[in-house]
């Protein structure tokens, strides 16, 4: 798909344009999100025109659908950003957001595991720039930990590629599924080679046990890019490439039965949910409590990934796009709790919900969608990865995995109680609700999470499903 | 011709319609409490108008298909109907009550929200024929609750609110893992579907665990005491007459189309009669008023499994009437409670006494409505009871049916003793006599209760005529 070029150029145009305008107040702003916009609408167009083609491996289906999910993150991370950003450099920061923009765009459309590596550093340099951009001693010490993690993971992810081109002579999807495909039954150097692919992407991803980059990056970094990385960055550099991973390993020994390698994954995985779960409780700080979850909820989608039924992988895409909704939602409230306080520290300030209802309840909405609990979108992916994992036998699995979300529950009752409920304390006498250009993004999610919750087939039919005829 | 799906489908919605205007007439200066109040009386009278129509055997069905056999599915059957009649009528009348008793607070309108918002998800359990359905309204039930009990914003207030969302919100897994279960086994989730299905015997304990969690039976049964820290028209709506009516509900619903294993059936005749006796025992202990009565409603729940579990037209007719008798008269004990509270500001019953004298009103409508919890004839809660006894005769183990008995025995006694305390005893402190005992929509509400639960019992052959022929238990 050529066209798909212009969501990787016409971003880096603007991020080029960005740069020049460094001065300007306004216009930096406006120009990214206009042209983030445009992106946005043109991804859904497209989607929508070609649904029903038939492609090669959903590849296409699949990076169409990540397409709108960057450009609808990005977007409503730029236009919160316009009010949250409080730098004198608007120029450049909107111009990284562009850069960043156009490289997930870049890893989501390439057709090539090299491609996917280049686009995958451009990623990542951008964020380190992102996450230190205030030249705060902590948020620099943030990004310096993500710097050393991400770049043995790029040493991972480099050895593996060129093992993998010494050992199938070419690097493209289309010719690794062929080759694949045919040396079934001599499985054992493509498990090895993929399986360190998966532990690089992982380290990407912020899984357990090699989550310690997150908390840091995410607490330190300012709010809307928190609610980026969270949101999607951590998903298209990690998350994505992993699922495209796992769709390789389900063709290697395909039919025989689950994959070892696939298993080790789930592992992993169920290992996240739980740990990023209980970690989770102790936090003292909003922030760093949504990274521990963003570490268990990232749990959910790799064990449904690395299970690769139909049904699963609908589920980890499903919870793709419902963890990028409501974990950039919270990240948002937390941006305005941080503005409008100072702090987003537990239990250092109680009922906010009086000074800022709106806040408070966009959040409630976020915390019980990440709970799974219905009626809000987090619960239908939820079901579909339960039911997968029920379905394919992993019936403890299953059971751990679900009763996990009792624990998302507590800890967020926790941060509820200690910040938003509970009577008023004295020290938020002044605390004022922050104005519409912080709400309106959030109204916005929050109007998905809702939706999407009650009317789940809207996103099955048009997005899961296609995607779900290809794979089978 | 009268539209009758039409019917069923604003039963379920209009409460949801009437939830989402309250925040928004609000702005328009209209009073949340009367725009709850509306919505409630109109979900109450379209359920009686259903409840009737389905007399006649007419059954609504309502069908949106969606994906993976999630169809949302509504199926108005006299269960159901009957079921949405009682609960959206004490809902009303608690409502009414609630109009003295919420005070302007900047928790209004969300108290109202809630109340509503648990209003439509009860009206959509009702009907919901699909598991997945099922759970999501279940779930709704249990986010309303936790934002209803948690209407004070006391530290420890928040703390047991969150306590009775995360034990309702474990055990409702169970029903999800249920749902996943069936899935897997029988390939659908529909309950027409599995119409004279058998499900592994796993899935059913799931069903069981889950509707005991909701029902608070023993193990399950702390959350609900706890949750006695809510205002009282809440606890009286969701521990009393509504909320844990849902697990025996959706218990008694699911099992009318999945054949119960039979020795699942007995287990729960023991774990329910084991609840029964640990609760009415706790009550006898209890001194605050409040504890007292929600133990009270564990060890009257337990009555409602026991009937469910003999099954058959009998049994699930017995269980049917328990439910509405013991909606009213224990709805109408929590907002006695209510009141008591109101005017000497403590639960704690050591510190009454002689109340009797100071508030004759609410002593004659508490002493009926307890009168209707312990069975005495001719309340309608010796009825219902009666009924699980004649039921239970020569279908339920013998031993199951004494140890109900001595569960009825307790009953007499701890309410005996509460009535007692608080009102005849000799007061430890002395509370004046005013010319109003309360504000009048509290004790009006009260008192239609006390009356309803007299005249429910002298004319018991229309409720019990009513369900002995739709569920076929003829005498």
């Amino acid at each position: 798909m050529l066209l798909n070029g212009i969501f990787v150029i016409i971003p880096v145009i603007g991020a080029v344009i960005c740069a020049f305008l460094n001065k300007q107040k306004q216009a930096p702003g406006l120009l990214a999100n206009i042209i983030l916009l445009f992106g946005f609408l043109i991804s859904l167009h497209i989607f929508f025109m070609s649904l029903g083609q038939e492609w090669f491996f959903g590849e296409d289906v699949l990076s169409a659908f990540m397409l709108i999910m960057i450009y609808m993150v990005a977007l409503a991370v730029a236009f919160f950003a316009v009010f949250a950003a409080s730098t004198k450099r608007r120029g450049s920061y909107f111009a990284i957001l562009l850069v960043i923009t156009a490289g997930m765009a870049g890893v989501v459309c390439s057709q090539d595991l090299f491609t996917l590596y280049v686009f995958l550093e451009v990623v990542a340099v951008a964020s380190f720039v992102l996450i230190a951009f205030y030249n705060r001693e902590k948020s620099t010490e943030g990004a310096i930990r993500y710097f050393y993690l991400s770049s043995i993971a790029s040493a991972f992810i480099l050895f593996a590629i060129s093992l993998l081109l010494l050992y199938t002579g070419d690097t493209t999807y289309e010719g690794l599924v062929k080759t694949i495909l045919q040396t079934q039954g001599n499985s054992a150097p493509l498990n090895i080679i993929l399986g360190t692919l998966a532990v690089a992407l992982m380290i990407k991803t912020g899984l357990f046990p090699f989550h310690s980059w997150t908390p840091d990056a995410y607490e330190s970094a300012s709010s809307p890019i928190s609610a980026l990385l969270a949101g999607i960055v951590t998903k298209v550099a990690g998350t994505y490439a992993l699922v495209l991973v796992c769709m390789l390993l389900s063709i290697v020994n395909f039919g025989i039965e689950h994959n070892t390698v696939g298993k080790a994954i789930m592992w992993f995985g169920l290992g996240s949910i739980v740990f990023g779960a209980l970690a989770a409780q102790e936090q003292k700080d909003f922030k760093r409590m949504l990274a521990y979850s963003s570490i268990s909820q990232m749990g959910y989608i790799t064990i449904a990934a690395a299970l690769a039924t139909p049904l699963a992988m609908a589920g980890a895409l499903f919870h793709i796009f419902n963890h990028a909704t409501f974990k950039t939602l919270l990240f948002f409230c937390a941006g305005n709790v941080k503005k409008a306080t100072g702090t987003t520290a537990i239990n250092e300030m109680r009922g906010l919900q009086e000074k800022m209802p709106y806040t408070s309840a966009t959040a409630t909405i976020g915390m019980l969608a990440t709970a799974g609990l219905p009626p809000f979108s987090g619960f239908w992916s939820k079901l579909f990865i339960i039911a997968a994992l029920w379905q394919a036998g992993f019936i403890g699995m299953s059971v751990t995995a679900l009763f996990a979300s009792v624990l998302t529950l507590a800890y967020f009752l926790k941060l509820q109680r200690g910040m938003f409920f509970g009577s008023a304390s004295k020290n938020i006498a002044n605390v004022k609700e922050q104005g519409m250009g912080f709400l309106i993004p959030c109204f916005a999610l929050a109007f998905i999470i809702i939706a999407v919750g009650i009317y789940f087939p809207f996103i099955y039919n048009n997005f899961l499903s296609p995607f779900i005829k290809v794979l089978q | 011709m009268f539209d009758i799906t039409g019917l069923m489908i604003f039963t379920v919605l209009f409460p949801f319609v009437g939830a989402l205007l309250i925040p928004i007439l609000k702005h328009f200066k209209l009073d949340s409490g009367k725009v709850a109040l509306f919505t409630a009386a109109g979900t109450f009278v379209s359920a009686f108008l259903l409840c009737y129509y389905v007399s006649f055997g007419l059954f609504p069905v309502y069908r949106i298909p969606m994906p993976l056999g999630m169809d949302f599915h509504l199926l108005g059957d006299a269960m159901s109907a009957f079921m949405a009649a009682a609960a959206s009528f004490l809902s009303f009348i608690i409502m009414y009550y609630s109009q003295g008793y919420i005070k302007e607070s900047a928790y209004k309108a969300e108290f109202y929200f809630a109340a509503m918002l648990f209003l439509g998800a009860m009206m959509g359990l009702v009907f919901s024929a699909n598991l997945a359905w099922i759970f999501v309204f279940w779930e709704i039930t249990a986010l309303c609750s936790w934002r209803l009990v948690g209407y004070f914003r006391a530290d420890s207030d928040i703390a047991k609110a969150n306590k009775t969302f995360l034990i309702t919100v474990f055990g409702a897994l169970f029903l999800f893992l249920a749902l996943v279960a069936i899935a897997n086994s029988n390939g659908t989730i529909d309950l027409t579907e599995l119409r004279g299905a058998t499900i592994p015997f796993y899935a059913t304990l799931f069903i069981i665990l889950a509707a005991f969690s909701k029902s608070a039976i023993f193990p399950f049964s702390s959350w609900l005491p706890d949750a006695g820290v809510a205002p009282s028209p809440v606890t009286a709506l969701l521990h009393a007459a509504v909320l844990v009516k849902i697990g025996v509900f959706a218990f008694a619903k699911i099992f009318t189309f999945i054949i119960l294993d039979i020795t699942a059936a007995e287990l729960v005749m023991y774990v329910a009669a084991i609840s029964s006796l640990i609760a009415g025992a706790a009550a006898l202990k209890e001194t605050n008023i409040k504890r007292v009565i929600a133990y009270s409603t564990i060890s009257q729940l337990g009555f409602i499994f026991f009937a469910i579990a003999i099954g058959g037209g009998l049994g699930t007719t017995a269980a049917f009437l328990f439910i509405l008798m013991h909606g009213v008269a224990k709805g109408g004990l929590f907002l006695c409670a209510g009141i008591i509270e109101h005017k000497t500001h403590t639960k704690d019953i050591t510190k009454m006494g002689g109340l009797a004298k100071v508030m004759p009103i609410t002593a004659l409508a508490f002493g009926f409505c307890a009168l209707s919890v312990m069975g005495i004839p001719p309340f309608g809660g010796f009825f219902s009871k009666f009924m699980v006894f004649l039921a239970a005769a020569g279908e339920a183990p013998t031993m199951a049916i004494v140890l109900f008995a001595f569960a009825a025995l307790l009953t007499l006694a701890y309410l005996t003793r509460l009535f007692h305390i608080v009102f005849i005893a000799s007061p430890k402190q002395n509370f004046t006599k005013s010319k109003h005992e309360a504000p009048h929509q509290m004790m009006i509400s009260v008192s239609v209760l006390a009356i309803l639960s007299l005249l429910l019992g002298l004319f018991v052959q229309w409720p019990l005529g009513y369900l002995s022929t739709m569920f076929g238990g003829a005498l």
